[in-house]
């Protein structure tokens, strides 16, 4: 008699032997669940310091003594909210930087509503984040202050810096679309056949729940059905379940994209990719990539499907600066800011660059440029390697 | 002679005899109307006040019926009525022969316009048929059925009945285009589920089964990724959703221009109202601000 192939018995034994660690977990998880979980988000404390419209301007407390002259301004998108950077106490972008001594400011854009369909990038652009800056300068005195971007806010700085680069000490661009002429990200892929018109004309502002239905489009397999196996395993850890639960939070804590950004977003850069050939028009006035003088800090994420690496990598070589650098990070979109790994190289990254260029008056700035082998395997060991100037 | 050859039913005899005893009527119930004007019975019409005009209107038309009815009754005009009694069949029959070719014809473009169907269908491989099946579907109704919602509305309510046709041919589309887009969806199961047959069949034949249903589960999921990003990326899928965006976008157009004019009815702001609103609101602030700026300047 020979032996099967397919260990059957073993088999059975392990399909028991689950179900029992499921039946376990199950009356764990359900203790879990009904106990008093602490899943707020965005705890660290601010003050309102400016506001217009729907439009916040949000002043962190510090937690130290300022050790930077020049404030920093951190524009988030308008898809999703800031407060991913501060998901949770010990995990949190906002606090390393307040930790770091960092005066630190952060757009909070509201949630628009029908009546702001009509705002385009001018009005965010032009309007709120000059009207912001302005505000920043008068308050500590200063020509000048220092500029984070996030995502769709990166590509809103880049456009700010180049149309007032007077304004603008540094700038950091974080998973910053600029180049929307590439295959690689699905987005990019469906946004060429998209009729933006029908969709705005229709829907005033693009709708969250449309939004976000794409973005969990983009990976269903992962979004939609890995990620909650994940949950059923873990969700007898009390621990896990929070973060977990604040992670949702903020996944579909999204507003509504104000219909005029998200046209032009569509038609002049993903459609027409207008911002690299120097061809967008903001308010009357074209935004030319040279005038980007400042000292430039580009980090993107290897495995970003949203932000390909090929959609971020393009803006240092266009630029008129000649300190720039760029950091590919081994990690995806979000996991930047929230991965413990990440946010422990990322943000000192970033107040360490800040904390090198912070001198008053800045003088010529260094004639070199700076960038990161992107290879797979010293993508998150940022190298410096001096480049002739072009 | 001549008009019973053309009546052998006797109808001449009993309508001429039924005209002249109307004519005799009316004349002596005009003669009766003439008698009683200056007594007033109580059953007139115009009573105890009754104007002169009212009654010389009455006695006109008394008299307009009687010689009607007299000149109905001379031989050349019966000939005339019978005739065109005779016609009266031909003229019936004319009638229904038309409203049935009409009937026939719109029955034989009915089964022509399905048997067209079949034509559009066959543009399509039925090897395939379960994955192009919403594709057919949408296809025939898109060039059979929608013409349906376009035929032009007559009438005070046209426009409102347009707009309830375009909400029904929207919705239609819609809903076969999202059919269409879900059932593209779902491919990558299908074809996920070959695989693993196929591979946990190869594991089996080595004997190298796992016996935790976690990796079955990984190897499950890894591989549905993979499939999924190879269909993000398929000319197909782009066509499709951006079709189905644009489906969903008329259908909301069409429900939104139906819903207002309900609403036009209602002492409520529409929403065509609150964007105009808004626009002027808009455009006023941005002029202001501009002032404003050009001020601190």
């Amino acid at each position: 008699m020979t032996q099967s192939k397919i260990p059957v018995d073993l088999i059975l034994s392990k399909l028991a032997e689950e179900a029992e660690k499921v039946q376990s977990r199950a009356s764990k998880a359900s203790e879990v669940l009904l106990e008093d979980l602490d899943t707020a988000i965005a705890q660290t404390p601010y003050e309102v310091v400016y506001q217009e419209d729907r439009v916040k301007l949000k002043h962190y407390l510090p937690r130290t003594k300022s050790r930077y002259k020049t404030p920093l301004l951190v524009t988030y998108a308008l898809i999703n909210r800031e407060t991913m950077l501060d998901l949770q106490p010990g995990r949190s972008v906002v606090e390393r930087f307040l930790d770091s001594g960092i005066d630190l400011y952060m757009i909070d854009w509201g949630y628009p509503t029908r009546k702001d369909r009509f705002l385009g990038f001018d009005d965010h652009i032009n309007g709120y984040m000059d009207n912001i800056v302005d505000f920043i300068r008068e308050r500590h005195k200063i020509e000048k202050i220092n500029l984070m971007g996030i995502c769709m806010g990166g590509t809103f700085s880049v456009i700010y810096s180049a149309l007032y680069p007077e304004k603008i000490k540094n700038l950091i661009t974080t998973v910053t679309p600029t180049n929307f002429d590439t295959k690689k990200g699905l987005l990019h892929v469906w946004m060429e056949n998209i009729d933006v018109d029908r969709v705005v004309d229709t829907f005033g502002n693009l709708p969250a729940d449309m939004m976000n239905l794409g973005f969990l489009l983009l990976n269903p397999a992962r979004l939609m059905i890995d990620k909650y196996v994940g949950f059923m395993e873990h969700n007898d850890n009390k621990q896990f379940v929070e973060n977990f639960v604040r992670m949702e939070k903020w996944i579909f804590d999204s507003p509504d994209l104000p219909g005029e950004v998200f046209r032009q977003f569509i038609k002049d850069c993903y459609q027409g990719n207008k911002l690299l050939k120097n061809q967008l028009e903001i308010g009357g006035q074209l935004v030319n990539l040279k005038k980007l003088t400042m000292p430039l800090l580009n980090i993107y994420g290897k495995f970003d499907h949203l932000v390909p690496p090929e959609a971020c990598d393009q803006l240092v070589k266009h630029v008129g600066s000649k300190d720039t650098e760029d950091i590919c990070l081994d990690t995806g979109h979000i996991g930047i800011y929230v991965s413990s790994k990440y946010q422990k190289e990322f943000a000192p990254k970033i107040a360490g660059w800040l904390k090198e260029r912070d001198q008053i008056p800045r003088k010529r700035a260094p004639r070199k440029k700076t960038t990161t082998d992107k290879t797979a395997a010293g993508a998150n060991k940022p190298r410096r390697t001096k480049k002739a100037n072009t | 002679m001549n008009e019973n050859k053309e009546d052998p039913s006797g109808m001449t005899s009993m309508v001429d005899t039924w005209l002249k005893s109307m004519g005799d009527l009316l004349g002596n119930m005009a003669t009766q109307w003439g008698a009683t004007q200056g007594q007033q019975q109580p059953w007139t019409l115009a009573g105890k006040g009754a104007s002169p005009q009212a009654q010389a209107t009455m006695d006109a038309a008394f008299k307009n019926w009687q010689s009607m009815a007299n000149a109905m009754a001379a031989p050349e005009s019966m000939s005339a009525l019978l005739k065109g009694s005779g016609a009266m069949p031909e003229m019936l029959l004319k009638l229904s022969q038309s409203s049935l070719n009409g009937f026939g014809e719109m029955q034989q473009s009915l089964s022509e316009r399905f048997s067209r169907m079949g034509a559009t269908a066959e543009a399509y491989e039925f090897q395939d048929i379960d994955e192009n099946i919403f594709r057919i579907w949408t296809d025939i109704y898109e060039k059979e059925f929608k013409q349906f919602f376009q035929i032009p509305q007559l009438g005070l309510m046209r426009t409102y009945q347009e707009k309830a046709n375009q909400v029904a041919d929207k919705y239609n589309l819609l809903q076969s285009t999202l059919a269409e887009f879900l059932n593209l969806l779902s491919l990558p199961f299908n074809q996920t589920m070959q695989v693993m047959q196929e591979k946990v069949g190869e594991m089996a034949e080595n004997g190298a089964l796992p016996d935790e249903s976690r990796v079955y589960y990984n190897m499950w999921v890894k591989v549905l990724e993979g499939h999924y990003m190879t269909l993000f990326q398929t000319p197909e899928y782009v066509e499709t959703l951006a079709r189905t965006l644009n489906t969903l976008a008329d259908f909301s157009a069409a429900r939104d221009s139906a819903l207002e004019d309900l609403l036009g009815s209602l002492p409520i702001a529409k929403r065509s109202d609150m964007d105009d609103m808004a626009r002027e609101l808009y455009e006023l602030k941005k002029r202001f601000r501009i002032l404003e700026k050009e001020l601190k300047k």
